[in-house]
């Protein structure tokens, strides 16, 4: 079986075939046997070439995280609906940027009003979490078209918070 | 001795005050707000009084809703941790007046040490060497710029209610000193309410060097020598070890006996933390007294046997203190590193959420003091400490290792951490021949990312999300979403990038 995850927005391809006991584990040009054993839901253990690997693996939403000799990878899966709002610089070039909340917290303040032009890195919001102030910026000169948020508001990592129409 | 303690206080100190109460048989209460009720510290007392909403103004900081738990069960000290209400003076008066004892210094000594400007000037007065500068708040600008001359450029601007790093700036010159004594005061004035400042001489790249104390009611004095904190973001700790590599004996002991004489000349109890700075040419400077237990207590009482929280309650029960200085001696070597809900790859910006899976490491000489577990929501309202990983050794280089060894075996899923970056921290060359200063971070660690996995760790990993893949496919029936057949588009060969055509 293949299966296909996007990691750091690169897409990889492993698959998996059975072979006797253990695994054929192919992964663009390298091919590895595995010997995998279910430990318990989240835990699995590897052994490879005579190497133990314990492996901690745990899903969320549309992303699955993997714990493997020290190191944490997130990996998505491809497939599933791309997040609706684009970030930055790239959702301008599409006529309007979603600017959204970098993780969850409260709105402490909104420094704009719609209609309003702003500059890029212009503070939009603050936004507070952990007794920590993040001023939300403006990712590129523009009209504030929309505002979704405002103070109190508790919000959560992505969710958009302005809508910024790029100054033609 | 006391029968019940109220713990003022959540996450990880609470944990431990709790552990503390348990081991001397005495019955513990938590208090916690709406967001805790799942908290581990709510979990482990004995008994858990609500009091209130998540916002700590209304909850943790809320003197009246303390008292009235305290009161309400029972219990006849509070434990206040660190934080949260653990310096405020008036808190300690109000404990004295309801006749609840407070775990920690005496009212007076917690107001002296909490006013810079008044501590400075007392113990320059006691002979205790303090940094160059000003003894009181200027009334206008001529002021504080004829006194930043005679101080010398580069001056430090510090908040007289002082902590956290709130309201400090460092100046260079004449030009700079208006608008930065401004942005200073407004700081000073949103933190704590006070918008008095004064300046410093800014000694430059100091090493930070604090001496953990305890005095009894009856005035005996020991000290538990030192910590050393030089790793920092942000003016607060992340990495904590003793001894000091810096630290001569002949130094430490006259850090330690300036220590115990700046808590006589404050007229302070129980325990607290005289902090200094040393400058590269190892002369010391006493900074402040952190009235409280402070999150670096362990690395003390690793290295010493002595159990910090245990001397606290025992000291505020009225017990002697039974430790002598000459039986007082420093074993081995301890590191702590703080683990925070944090992303070091992004600016160190919170990182709040469910953590969805948790092993927290063990063997020799490691210890976890943790407030987390599987499965528990990390509110978004209070300090993002998660945990603390203390480890001891026979040397530093042997606590080095070790605590990288524990690192690699710490997992924590679902939200970000700071695990990898202070595993690059402690691996640093610089880190391992000690030297270490207060701008450590800012100069090995600037726009510091994680390093790539290896191949193969990325092509088991990828194996191993594909395998908890095909099982689930297979316990839910339903026909995989992520197999090749169900996804033409993605039979290409080769990697591919989202938004770009594949090769």
């Amino acid at each position: 079986m293949e299966f296909e995850y996007i990691v750091k927005a690169e897409g990889h391809r492993i698959s998996l075939d059975k072979k006797g006991e253990g695994f054929v584990l192919r992964h663009g040009d390298r091919t590895l046997e595995a010997d995998i054993r279910v430990i318990s839901p989240q835990t699995l253990s590897l052994i490879v070439e005579g190497r133990s690997h314990l492996v901690y693996v745990v899903e969320d939403k549309d992303r699955i995280y993997v714990s493997l000799g020290g190191t944490t990878q997130a990996f998505k899966r491809p497939g599933e609906e791309e997040k609706p709002f684009e970030r930055g610089e790239d959702g301008a070039k599409e006529g309007k940027t979603v600017v959204t909340a970098p993780m969850p917290g409260k709105v402490v303040k909104v420094n704009v009003a719609e209609k309003e032009a702003v500059r890029k890195n212009q503070t939009l919001a603050i936004v507070e979490a952990m007794k920590m102030e993040n001023e939300i910026k403006s990712p590129l000169d523009g009209v504030v078209k929309k505002i979704y948020a405002s103070p109190g508001d508790l919000v959560d990592s992505e969710k958009p918070l302005f809508e910024i129409e790029p100054i033609a | 001795m006391f029968k019940k303690i109220l713990i003022a206080n959540r996450g990880e100190i609470a944990c431990r005050i709790i552990r503390a109460c348990r081991e001397m048989g005495i019955a513990s209460v938590a208090v916690f707000s709406e967001a805790d009720r799942a908290g581990l510290h709510v979990q482990m007392a004995d008994q858990a009084v609500g009091i209130g909403p998540p916002p700590a103004v209304e909850s943790y900081l809320d003197m009246d809703r303390i008292v009235e738990a305290a009161r309400a069960t029972g219990a006849e000290a509070i434990h206040p941790g660190y934080g949260f209400l653990a310096e405020n003076p008036e808190f300690a008066r109000r404990c004295e007046k309801e006749g609840i004892v407070f775990i920690g210094p005496n009212s007076r000594a917690l107001e002296l040490v909490g006013d810079k400007v008044r501590a400075r000037l007392t113990m320059e007065k006691a002979g205790i060497p303090i940094i160059p500068g000003m003894n009181r708040v200027a009334a206008e600008f001529a002021e504080y710029a004829s006194e930043a001359k005679k101080i010398g450029y580069p001056v430090m601007i510090k908040a007289s209610a002082g902590g956290g790093g709130k309201g400090m700036r460092v100046v260079c010159s004449d030009e700079d000193l208006r608008p930065a004594l401004e942005a200073g005061q407004r700081e000073a004035r949103s933190a704590f309410g006070d918008e008095s400042v004064y300046l410093e001489k800014c000694i430059e790249d100091p090493r930070h060097v604090e001496f953990q104390v305890l005095a009894d009611n009856d005035g005996r004095i020991v000290h538990l020598f030192e910590r050393e904190c030089s790793i920092q973001r942000r003016h607060q700790k992340i990495v904590e070890e003793s001894p000091s590599p810096a630290l001569t004996l002949e130094l430490r002991k006259r850090m330690g006996e300036t220590a115990k004489r700046v808590l006589e000349v404050a007229g302070y109890n129980n325990a607290g933390t005289v902090e200094f700075l040393l400058d590269r040419e190892k002369t010391f400077y006493f900074l402040e007294v952190n009235a409280r237990l402070q999150v670096e207590h362990p690395v003390t009482e690793l290295t010493t046997g002595v159990d910090l929280v245990h001397q606290q309650i025992r000291i505020a029960a009225g017990e002697k203190l039974d430790l002598k200085q000459e039986d007082l001696s420093q074993r081995g070597h301890a590191i702590e590193c703080r683990i925070y809900a944090e992303d070091p790859a992004n600016g160190f910006l919170p990182s709040p959420g469910k953590i969805l899976f948790l092993k927290e490491p063990s063997g020799p000489g490691v210890r976890h003091d943790g407030g987390i577990y599987g499965g528990w929501d990390v509110p978004i309202y209070y300090d993002p400490i998660l945990a603390k990983l203390i480890v001891w050794a026979e040397t530093r280089e042997a606590a080095c290792r070790r605590m990288r060894s524990a690192m690699d075996d710490y997992v924590i899923l679902g939200i970000k951490t700071t695990i990898s970056f202070l595993k690059d921290v402690i691996s640093h060359p610089r880190f391992r021949e000690g030297a270490t200063t207060t701008g450590f971070i800012k100069s090995h660690f600037e726009g510091w990312q994680e390093k790539e996995a290896p191949e193969e760790t990325l092509m088991l990993a990828l194996a191993a999300a594909a395998f908890f893949d095909s099982r689930r496919t297979r316990e839910t029936g339903a026909p995989s979403l992520r197999t090749k057949e169900a996804f033409s588009p993605w039979r290409v060969l080769g990697k591919w990038r989202i938004g770009e055509k594949s090769d």
